[in-house]
Order: structure tokens, then sequence, then C-alpha cells
């Protein structure tokens, strides 16, 4: 439940900054030039698949980061803005008493904290905590929150042991029932957050943007009409077409009231590349854009999907991801899942080295952003939701998370603890969230 | 037949019977005094019960499947009497299964007689078949369902003649039960309703064409620039966005020059895989003195909006043949394509077929023609007849925007993208008469029958004769829908059933995403590849429209191929690239477990998985997908399996340790049975230093040594393939899961399948005729949905 409640002790409310002026922005929209404004929070997920290999993943130290381990290498020049947080636990990943399925279980749970519901057509889990952040914050940006991917879904076959592929696809929930799928194709992303690449005149974008609201006037009023007389179901489904197309609306208004057209500086991408590393950059470069121009403050990014069997050919490696994690504890079959792992996170980190190259006020834009980094299963082998693997980077806002630490709390404590100290930090209070116990302690050293 | 139906009847009133004298079905009943002639329906009574089942559970089963050791996670504690088989019917289904094919009881454990097996397993089947027709009949109901990418990009095209993909465009939709048409799980989220938006502005603007063209640009994919691919040297491929329908100019750029008395090579142009134009090219040196020997192409052609991928290619090119690739790109040795060059957009000169569609009349002659005009397109696109209300709605589109001083085409191109987003469009949803209230069960409107028809079997709208006959109220007249069914299948827009049921049963889909490992299989490409997905689809569609029995799944001898493919095969005479039916004259190929598509999905990238193969036949042949493995799955002993075993000797751990092999003793004999196959479909006898074994046992003790042994043996399980192909397709068809409801209707289409030797097209006729495709009820309330 969100509650404007006043807070306990040990939340973040402290300074949240003197203002700060966004010279970058002031530079893309000048409408925004004479307003100075603090350096908003951002809050941010970057979901691995299949676990790790944790041989090569922990620590076996706690306190003042010293030697990374092998997958975490990429991440060494970053060493004193990371935060390595231990013994965190989804325990609404584990079966409780629904069987098998901890792939579809475990990327059903990692945001919302809850236990979806094992089915592969009433799908249900829970609002993921990005979009109880999206649903208070969102309205001050163009897009309450941005979702993207690099894998293309699945087609055909079951995804996991009776659990729908919508619990693989997505990582965001607008509600329990309605997950929001990734963008995947860096065109389909970049028209989203800057159009269609051709300029329009401002009459031309006024007349469209008129159109546009009568034609959402039009088919709201035609689903009031059709709401009448259906069964529960039925009208669920059209609420989530209404509320998207509210969504559409409040949009439309706010780029009207902005009344201007981002320059990316970049050309309109075309076709999701080949190559693995380049998509990842394409993507993340675009959203580090919509970041500083503050289109939006709150993200998910599902690198690859939960179970997926993308073989990593730049590496070498022909074998499929998830069969391989599967490893049966032989030496080469490990070897792999470590370089694959060790890939992701040296993607990760070049978007790290970018975020913190871009000014504002007095530190960079990673020094606003908060980003956690993680695996929503332990080990691939193991299946098991215990001490799952997690990097919480950047500072959120005013030097507020003291990184260059690794913590390790008490066995089983829940994942979402984080989280809800997290959506406290945004601003978002709530006296709980999915399964959480209270709210984690320690990363402001209080 | 009728005598099947004379059978039915009086069961069915002998049911009725019994169930008066005993309304609480949880009681002992009394045996039903059954004529000879129909043996199987009678209800049981708790003696029959103890004296026929009872024993084999508790002395065969109950020693490992108790409380204390649940062997599989199964305690039969609470099936030792006869209610359970009522209260627990998927439970005793599973009994059912475990014990007629022999899985249960495993080795080790002594078989009781085959005559008290068989006369257990009858007497619960009897059970079922007499609770079965106790139940009150009910079609569930399908839920909103949102068009998916397919259905969308497919309606545009029937609606409007305008070609959109909308697999490019929205975000995948995902699916359940292993389909992505099923109406519960088709959510629609901001990012989607964007995309509708906007596709719904450019398709408006396409299919009218009203607005003006932009400039032409030119765009150039060069070798140099590295912007064009070279699958061999005779070839040339560019992704290319057309961002506009409209003429375009195409250059091919062909450097270079053969010997004098080369003769002239055939030229052809693609479109995704579609040939535009094909053209004879001169390539011996003209007469002009260049320092760089190079000439071009130009083609002119109407392209349409969209990501495409052109392909320019000199084809049956014997001069290539002998040159290095160094010569091959050398102007002064030969002659070869380097770049494709697209200037445009100009206005087309001939009328779009789109326009044809849409203005049936002339929009300038005043307003009753736009009136006809917006009413016949939103007639179509709703699927119905519509309301003068909506009509006047949608006109008020037009006026705005000629009060903005826009012409009257492009107001009926903005009343077309308001009709474009509207939910009657984007959602196909059907009236209930009591919406809350399940007892209400009712047929669906023949509007509503009109577009169940057309999105199963055509992924699309309904057409003006379908759509007329329903509003005529004439489609379910004595033999109509049967004729319907039959002229749809006949269409050419039926190829959608085969591609999206059959694509996603067959999960031949992932062939897209799946990827061969290069190293291994160097031969994998996008010409194998497409190939594969030919002959499936092509065998489909065959089994379909030539209406065969479905044991042509499981053992035909013929299948289709091109050269490609069969070169594949190692099949000799079958020369070009068009397919065509071959008879399989050897044991190596028959049926679709031998095509190379499925053989492929069903491997891993570097070699293939008898346990995945065994999976798959068990989930989408026999129709019982076996569990999981279970999450702690203990790692393979290193030392017994080194790694110089064969796979079969590494996987027979599997069936060594017994937890493993209560499901794996079937899976992966299955799945060696088709080890003659690699991972991407040849036949081969060897793998790697270790010859093949394709021989196996089934649980029942019969056995085979090849795979066409193994498929003929599969051949006698056709009466569980038959149902798991109906639940399957009753699934796609009605777009929600198979329920415990659902049960009298499979048995029914079964029963009639068999009596017409498994009729493909029997199968279809019937899901059209049954219960759930032809009626709905009411939703059940929440509260009990909860307590489910």
């Amino acid at each position: 439940m969100i509650t404007g409640k006043a807070l306990a002790r040990r939340t973040f409310l402290r300074g949240i900054g003197t203002t700060i002026a966004l010279p970058f922005l002031d530079a893309m929209t000048p409408a925004m030039a004479a307003t100075t404004a603090k350096a908003p929070v951002r809050m941010g997920f970057v979901y691995v698949p299949n676990g790790m290999d944790v041989r090569n993943w922990n620590l076996d130290y706690e306190g003042k980061l010293g030697e990374l381990s092998r997958i975490m290498k990429p991440l060494e020049p970053f060493k004193d803005d990371i935060l390595v947080l231990g013994n965190l636990t989804h325990n609404n990943g584990r079966a409780l008493l629904d069987g098998p399925g901890d792939h579809g279980r475990c990327c059903g749970a990692y945001l919302t904290g809850m236990q979806p519901r094992k089915t592969m057509v009433d799908i249900k889990a829970g609002i993921s905590c990005d979009q109880i952040v999206a649903n208070h914050i969102g309205n001050k940006t163009r897009f309450p929150s941005l979702e993207l991917g690099l894998e293309d879904a699945r087609q055909a076959g079951d995804c996991d042991s009776g659990y729908s592929c919508a619990y693989t696809n997505n990582l965001a929930w607008r509600s329990e029932t309605q997950p929001l799928p990734p963008v995947l194709d860096p065109r389909a992303l970049f028209e989203r957050l800057f159009g269609n690449g051709v300029a329009l005149s401002p009459e031309a974008r006024a007349l469209q943007s008129k159109y546009r609201r009568s034609i959402l006037d039009f088919v709201t009023g035609d689903t009031k009409k059709l709401e009448t007389n259906l069964g529960p179901t039925d009208k669920r489904k059209l609420e989530e077409y209404l509320s998207s197309v509210r969504e559409i609306e409040r949009q439309l208004e706010k780029a009207e009231k902005d009344n201007a057209q981002i320059d990316p500086k970049m050309p309109k991408p075309y076709g999701v590349p080949a190559d693995f590393a380049e998509h990842f950059k394409l993507m993340t470069d675009m959203l580090t854009i919509a970041l500083q121009a503050d289109l939006t403050r709150v993200f998910t990014f599902l690198v690859t999907r939960e179970g997926t069997s993308r073989a990593y050919r730049e590496l070498g490696i022909p074998d499929g991801h998830h069969p391989l994690t599967h490893h049966q504890n032989k030496p080469e079959l490990m070897e792999k899942v470590s370089q694959i792992n060790t890939y992701h996170v040296k993607q990760f980190a070049g978007w790290i080295e970018k975020l913190k190259s871009i000014q504002e006020g007095d530190g960079s834009l990673f020094d606003n952003s908060m980003i956690v980094y993680g695996a929503g299963l332990t080990d691939g082998n193991k299946h098991n939701h215990e001490d799952l693997p997690t990097v919480l980077v950047g500072h959120g806002g005013n030097n507020f998370i003291k990184t260059g630490r690794r913590i390790v709390y008490r066995k089983e404590t829940p994942m979402s603890n984080l989280f809800l100290s997290m959506m406290d930090r945004m601003d978002v209070h709530s006296e709980n969230f999915g399964d959480s116990t209270g709210r984690l302690d320690g990363l402001d050293l209080s | 037949m009728h005598s099947a139906v004379r059978s039915l009847i009086f069961a069915l009133s002998a049911a009725g019977l019994l169930l008066a004298a005993n309304p609480s079905t949880a009681k002992p009943r009394i045996a039903g005094k059954t004529p000879a002639a129909a043996p199987a329906v009678f209800a049981g009574t708790a003696a029959n019960f103890d004296s026929t089942v009872k024993p084999i559970l508790s002395q065969t089963c109950m020693p490992c499947h108790n409380d204390r050791m649940a062997s599989g996670g199964l305690d039969l504690a609470g099936f030792a009497n006869i209610g359970s088989i009522g209260e627990q019917r998927e439970g005793w289904e599973k009994i059912l299964q475990k014990i007629r094919s022999g899985e249960m009881p495993p080795k080790g454990i002594p078989k009781p007689p085959a005559s008290q097996v068989d006369a257990m397993s009858k007497f619960v089947q009897a059970e079922f078949e007499w609770a079965d027709r106790n139940v009150k009949p009910d079609p569930g109901r399908v839920t909103a369902h949102r068009l998916n990418r397919n259905e969308y990009s497919n309606t545009i095209r029937d609606v409007l003649a305008v070609d959109f993909r909308a697999e490019k465009d929205f975000p995948s939709d995902d699916s359940g039960y292993g389909f992505d048409n099923i109406g519960d799980v088709l959510t629609i989220s901001p990012v989607l309703m964007e995309k509708y938006l906007n596709a719904a502005e450019r398709i408006a603007a396409r299919a009218i064409g009203a607005d003006p063209l932009p400039k032409p640009l030119e765009a150039q994919y060069h070798a140099k620039d590295k912007t064009i691919r070279r699958p061999d040297v005779s070839t040339i491929e560019a992704t290319h966005r057309v961002e506009w329908d409209g003429e375009y100019t195409v250059r091919i750029g062909l450097p270079g020059e053969r010997s004098a008395d080369a003769k002239p090579v055939t030229m052809n142009f693609y479109m995704d895989g579609k040939l535009l134009q094909s053209r004879q090219v001169e390539t011996k040196p003209s007469k002009l003195v260049y320092f760089n020997p190079y000439s071009d192409e130009e083609l002119h052609l109407a392209l349409p909006e969209g990501d495409h991928v052109f392909r320019a290619a000199f084809v049956n090119d014997d001069f290539v043949k002998g040159l290095s690739e160094k010569d091959a790109y050398s102007s002064k040795k030969n002659k070869y394509l380097d770049s494709i060059t697209f200037v445009g957009p100009f206005a087309s000169k001939t009328e779009k077929a789109s326009r044809k569609k849409i203005l049936i009349c002339d929009p300038n002659s005043g307003p009753s023609c736009v009136e006809k005009i917006v009413a016949t397109v939103a007639r179509r696109a709703y699927r119905r007849p519509v309301t003068k209300a909506e009509v006047a709605s949608l006109l008020k589109f037009v006026a705005m925007a000629m009060a903005e001083k826009q012409t009257t085409e492009q107001g009926i191109q903005l009343a077309l993208q308001a009709v474009l987003v509207s939910p009657h469009f984007l959602f196909r949803i059907e009236r209930d008469a009591d919406a809350n209230d399940p007892s209400k069960v009712h047929k669906i409107s023949e509007i509503e029958l009109a577009s169940r028809l057309s999105y199963f079997l055509w992924s699309s709208t309904p057409d003006d004769e379908l759509l007329g006959l329903a509003e005529a109220g004439k489609l379910r007249a004595p033999g109509v829908l049967d004729a319907q069914v039959k002229r749809m299948l006949a269409d050419e827009r039926a190829a959608a059933f085969a591609s999206n049921f059959a694509g996603q049963w067959l999960e031949t889909r992932n062939l897209d995403s799946v990827k061969p490992d290069p190293q291994k299989f160097p031969e994998w490409g996008a010409d194998l590849r497409d190939a594969m997905k030919a002959e499936t689809r092509m065998f489909f569609e065959w089994v379909l429209r030539e209406n065969r029995p479905l044991s042509d799944f499981l053992d035909a001898k013929y299948t289709f191929l091109n050269d490609r493919l069969a070169k594949h095969y190692g099949i000799a005479g079958v020369a070009g690239p068009e397919f065509r039916r071959v008879e399989l004259t050897t044991d190596q190929r028959g049926g679709i477990l031998s095509q190379a598509a499925v053989l492929t999905v069903s491997s891993y990238p570097t070699r293939t998985s008898p346990v995945i193969r065994g999976k798959y036949v068990l989930q989408n042949i026999l129709g019982t997908p076996p569990p999981p493995p279970p999450p702690d799955v203990p790692a393979l002993d290193e030392k017994a399996v080194g790694s110089t075993g064969s796979l079969r000797q590494q996987l027979g751990v599997h069936r060594a340790n017994a937890v493993c092999a209560s499901c794996h003793n079937k899976m992966d004999v299955l799945g060696f049975g088709l080890e003659n196959y690699d991972a991407i479909g040849r036949w081969r006898t060897m793998d790697g230093k270790f010859p093949i074994d394709a021989s196996g046992t089934f649980p029942n003790g019969k056995s085979f040594t090849t795979p066409a042994q193994m498929s003929e043996l599969l051949k006698g399980d056709l009466p569980e393939f038959s149902r798991c192909l109906t639940e399957k397709m009753l699934t796609y068809a009605l777009g929600r899961g198979v329920e415990r409801y659902d049960r009298k209707t499979l048995n029914d289409i079964n029963a009639k399948l068999v009596a017409d030797n498994y009729r493909f097209q029997t199968l279809l006729n019937e899901i059209v005729r049954s219960l759930p495709f032809q009626s709905r009820r009411g939703e059940t309330p929440k509260k009990e949905l909860a307590q489910r």
C-alpha cells in the first residue's frame, strides 16, 4: 500500500540536493533552459538470465571492495561506484507448492516480489516496483517508464513447465495482470523517443496531435459503450485498452506542452544488429539520451530472456546459454557459462562508462542514477533463489548511496527490501512491497 | 455410426435414470443393467472397485506410492475408493496412461497378470465415460480477443489491400498453451497502443494515398561501404527500409567485364525472397573506353513501405565457377555485382489496389458517396453491420479534416485512421445473454461465428461471402457451414492455418531462431532453412487439402522437396529450386518425424538431443508431455561417464537411476529412435567415432531397430496422436485452453474421427460443429474462480 505518511527513521528523505542546472539539457531543449531544476534521480533494473557461474561471481570478503571476481572484473574501473549485495533472496521465486518452473517463476517474481500464478493463460504476478514508481512520478516525464530488451520473444512451444511466456518475456508489470513488453528493435525505440526521424513543421505537428486526440476521444467513447453487458474478464481487457489510451493521451499532452522535439544527434537505426554488443550499445545509447533529456526516470532492461538458449558465437560458444547452465559441474561447460556472464557484465560496464561521462550539475548522470544489475536465479544448474547475484551501481543522487563495498545481509533477506528502499529514494513511500520485511539497511551507511 | 448414436442415446437415458436415482455421485451407486450392445456404459460399484482395482493399487502400486515414500510425488492413499475416480480425474487418467503404456509398474516390480490390468483399466475407463455422460454440456467462454500480429497484418491486407507487417513493428505477442492466439494472454500496453496509433496513421495514408509524396531521396548500399552482404560471388543483398509506398528507380552497379566472347547472364532482383524482375545483362567489354569498366542496370519498380531484404543475383552463372575469390572481384577478369541504389518515391502511374477497394465511388461526387465509402470500410473492419450512428460519428472526422482545409480524400483517410484504432477493429468481442451467469449457455451469433471461422482457418477477417451469409442468417442453414469450410480450405488464405497452427504445433516457427553451429554445420543457411520450412508447410497443406488420414503425419511415404533439400536428404533426381511432391522409396524418411524442420528444432546447436526429441514426441505427437525434471537434478557422475562414451552411454545414467528412469525410459527411447538424423536432419550412421544405435524397447516391451520401425510402432498409438492433435487444434480454434468440461467434445470428435478413418478434414469439420465452437456462456463469478 502506498501512503503519504512520514517515514521511519532509516529512510532516504534526507536532502535531495541543492538546485542543479542541467547543462546538457539546456543545450538540447531550449524550452527548459529557463527553468533550473534539481537533478532527478533515475532508477533502473538490468536483468540477466539463467543465473551465474557463482564460483566466479562471488566474493569471499565483506566491506571495502578490493579484488573483484572474474565475472565482475569489467566493473573494476568503477569499483568505487558499486555496491555488491549478498544474501538477497526471492522466496517467491521458489516452488513453494507450485512444482517446477524456476525460470518462469523467478523472472515473474523478480520485480514484483510476488509469486506468479502458475498458468499458461490467466496470468497474474503483481505490480512491479518500477511501475509503482512510474505511477507516482511518471507524470513528470513524457514516458513514465521505458522497457527495453535485446531478444525477440519465443514464438512457439511452452516457456517453462506450465508458466506462460508472459513471465519470461517481460520484466515490468503495470498491474498484476498486465505485463509491459520490452522494445527490442532499435528503430522502434528511436521512433518512440524521438519521432520517426521526419522533421514535421510545428503546424503539421500540431495538426497531427489534434487529430490523434480526437481519435483517442472517439475510441474512448466507443469503448465505454462497448463495456456495458460484458463479463468481468472481457471488461478487464477493455480496461487495459482504455488505460493505455489514457496513457497515450497524457503523453500527447506532455509533448504539446514541452513543444520540442529532441534531437538525439544520431542517425535513425535500421533493423536489429546481428552483433550482440552493438545491439546492447545502440539500445543503451538511446536510453542514455532519454534519461539525460528527462524523457523518463524509470527503466527496465531485460538483457535476454530467462531460460534463453541464445548461443554466443561472438565468444566462440556455439551452445545455447540455458543448456550450458545445466552443466552437470563439467568444468568446460562451466567455463563457457562464466564467459557469457562476464561478457554481459562487460557490456554493462561499457554503458556505465558512458553514463559517467555525461555531466549533470556537479556530478554525472551516473551519480544521479541507481541501477540494479542482477540475475533472477543464483546458480543456473541448481535453480536456487537465495543469495542472488546483485550489484547496485550509481549513487542515487547527491552521493546518497555509499558505494565501493560489499554488504552481506542476513540469510534470506528479501530482495523486495532492496526495492522498497529504492522506491523510497524515488520519493514513493510504501509500507511494504512484495514480500518485503522491512527496508534494506546500510545502503547509505546509516 | 447410426448404431453408435443409438447406443449413445440409450446410454444417456440410462445414465439419466441412474443419476435421478442417485443424486449424490459420491455414494456407492447401483450398477446399471447394461445391454450387451453397449457394455462400456455402466456405473461401477464400490464392491466392483474393491475386487477389480484395489488389489492392484494396494499390492503393486502402493508399496512405493504411499504417504511415506510418495515416489514421483504421488501418494495413492486418496485413490483407493471409487469416488476418487470422479474426484481425482486427472490423477486417474495419468495412472491409467502409465499402466496401459507399460511404464508402470517399473522394472523390478512384478507386473500383475495382463487380464487383471485389463479389467482394472476397463473399469476405470467405464467410470470416466459414465461420468462424462452425466456432465452438463458446457461450451466454456472465450475472452475478448485482441488481434495478434499475424491476424492484424492479414486483416489489414484483406480489408484494405495494404501490405503491412505487424511483426516488424509491434511488440511480440505472448503465447499460452503453445499458441499466440489465446485471448486471455493477448494483453495491450501503452507501447502497443502507441504502435496502433502510428500504424493506423501510416496504413490509412498508404491505403488512400491522399497526402503529397515527399521529395525523392537516394539511398545507396555499396560493397566498399560494407553496406551490402555477399552470400556468394553471384549475389548481393541489402536490408533497406522503404519509407513510402511508391515507384522507385533501382540501380544495380555492375563493375568489370569478361572476355570478348562472354555470354550474357540472367540477373534476378528479389524482395524478401520474391522475384520482382529478371533480365539479361551483357558481360563482354563494351565499346566504350573506361579506365574501370562499369555498367549499371536500372529497374523501375513499385515498392511497398516497410523493411525489406533486397537481393540482386546472377543466376546459373557458370562463368564464375572456375574463378578464385580474388579474380571474381577483379574488374579485369569478371563482371560482378557491387551496389544497389534506390531513388524515390515517385508518383505511381497505376491506381493502387487499396484505392480501388476503398473508394467505391467518386468521393468528390458528394456526401452520399463519402458516407457509402465510410460505411463499407467500417463494416469490413468491424466484421459486422454498422449502425447509422456509428457511421455518423466517423463522418465527423471527414468534416474535421475538411475544416482544416484538407481534401475529402484526406478526410476519409482520417476516418479510416479512427476505425483502425477502434476497439471494434482491434478486438473480437462476443456478446452474452447474461455475461455474469455461467448457466446461460447460448449459441453465438452467426456474425460472431463467421469471425470465429475466418480467424480459425485464415487468421483473418471474414470475406464478403462469409459475412454476407451471416448477415442474412444463412450460415447455419443445412449444409452451408460445411460448404463454407470446404471453400475456405481451398482458398489460398488457408495457408495461414498451415503456417500459424502447424508452425506452432510442430514448433517449426522456431527455425527462425535456431542457430546450428556453423563450424559443425557449415551447410546451414537461409536457403536450407527456408527449404525445411517449406517442406513441412507443404506437407501439412497437402494432408489438409487432400483430406488425408492423420496417419500420414506418422508414416507418409511422400514429401515435398526441392534440389537443396533433396541433396540434404541424399535423394537423387530432384533438380531445380521449385518444390514438388516426391515419393519416398527408402526407409530413411517417412512422416513428419523424419522431416528436417522437426529434427532441427528439436536439437541443440551442436548436437542432437534424444531427450529433447523424446520430449517433443511425447508432447506434440502422443499428447503426454513429461513433467519437467526436478530442480535438484543430480549431476552425472563424471568418472562413470568419462568423455569417451557415446551419447547413448552417457544418457544411460538416466535410466539407471530409478527416479530419472520413470520418465526417461520412454522419452530417451523415442529420442534414440531418431538418432539416425543429425542435428540438422541429415541421415547418418555414425556420430563422430561412434556408430549410431537407433534401437530401443518401449516400456510395453515392443522394440525396434530403425526409425521406420519406430514410426510403425507409433502408428499403433494413432488414437493417442489423434487426441493430441484434436486438443491442440481445439485450443487454437477457440483461442483458449482445453478444460475439463471439453472432455466430452474431445471424445465425440475422436469417435467421429475413428469412424471416418482419421480423415484430416473431419477433424476440422467436427471442431467447427462442436459445442464450444458454436456456443458460449456467461462468466463464472470471480469468487468461485479464486477457490478453484
